[in-house]
């Protein structure tokens, strides 16, 4: 089943992990910053935020 | 073709996270304005009857600029509006955003830190996202980041009283990613083994307990507390589903088919 799907993806199995792992630690950069940065700039930029996805605010 | 496609990542963010603002906008952002004319009052379990008139003094006092921060929120330039002893450095928006910017900015950043989180994660298990299953990987974002955190740790309010911020923090984050790793191993390992160890994954925080606050009470209302817990989960839902959505569309017209 895996073999299908993955056969589908237009990228070779080392780009598809370099990719991904890029992918991933920038968007836990982003998420971070916006969500769970202890910084007071970051906060009030973002207060409604936090609190609307419930991220653990104050 | 990494490039592309983490752009393509990237471009179903901003357009989840332009969505997401839209229905925050309509619900949740009205609720969380209302809460904070409460904030930093004394709990009104601790009022006696009829004092209602004398506390809406005694906190126009204490916190004048109440009714000032609403209407700053909707001019360009915004003072801060951090709570009360909270930091020590300055706060404010950044660039001097207005609030309504303030929120956009932070749901595009939002919206595409957590598209190339889903692209990142679909890339390393091997399972494209496609128009076909972009709702369910949407949904299963959405329970791995909010639903089941929630169970521990709803969507407070300002002015609700929580634990100490950091040990909320770490039980989240640790619960985000053991929600995720569950979930993948429960529905997407064929192993009797894996789906076990995916609902030990998911039920492990929940078992631990999240951090509670000492003492519950609070001068927010517990109605306000109620709508704004099933808005903010449902907005989210709405939000991740168009992330699925989009992604998924934007990777069978570009990307699964090059």
């Amino acid at each position: 089943m895996a073999t299908t799907t993955v056969s589908s993806v237009s990228l070779s199995l080392n780009d598809r992990i370099t990719a991904g792992i890029l992918a991933l630690l920038i968007g836990g950069f982003l998420v971070f910053g916006a969500g769970l940065a202890n910084s007071a700039v970051l906060h009030d930029t973002a207060h409604d935020v936090r609190h609307s996805y419930g991220f653990p605010c104050h | 073709m990494i490039v592309k496609t983490l752009l393509a990542a990237l471009v179903a963010g901003l357009i989840a996270g332009v969505f997401t603002t839209v229905a925050q906008t309509a619900r949740v952002v009205p609720i969380i304005l209302h809460a904070e004319e409460y904030e930093g009052k004394e709990p009104a379990a601790e009022q006696p009857a009829g004092a209602e008139g004398q506390q809406q003094q005694h906190s126009s006092l204490e916190q004048p600029s109440t009714i000032g921060d609403i209407l700053a929120a909707f001019s360009p330039i915004t003072p801060a509006y951090a709570h009360e002893g909270e930091h020590e450095d300055e706060g404010g928006i950044m660039f001097g955003m207005s609030r309504f910017s303030g929120t956009l900015f932070a749901n595009l950043v939002t919206g595409t830190g957590f598209s190339l989180l889903l692209t990142g994660i679909s890339l390393l298990i091997g399972y494209p996202i496609t128009l076909r299953n972009g709702v369910l990987w949407g949904a299963c974002g959405w329970l791995a980041v909010h639903m089941l955190p929630a169970i521990g740790l709803p969507p407070e309010l300002p002015g609700f009283p929580a634990a100490d911020l950091h040990d909320r923090q770490i039980w989240w984050v640790a619960t985000v990613l053991l929600s995720g790793a569950g979930l993948y191993l429960l529905v997407l390992r064929p192993e009797i083994l894996a789906k076990i160890a995916g609902l030990v994954a998911l039920a492990a925080p929940h078992i631990y307990g999240a951090p509670q606050p000492a003492d519950i009470s609070s001068p927010v209302p517990a109605v306000l507390g109620a709508e704004f817990a099933v808005a903010a989960l449902a907005t989210a839902l709405a939000s991740w589903i168009v992330l699925g959505l989009v992604s998924g569309y934007i990777n069978d017209r570009f990307l699964n088919s090059a």
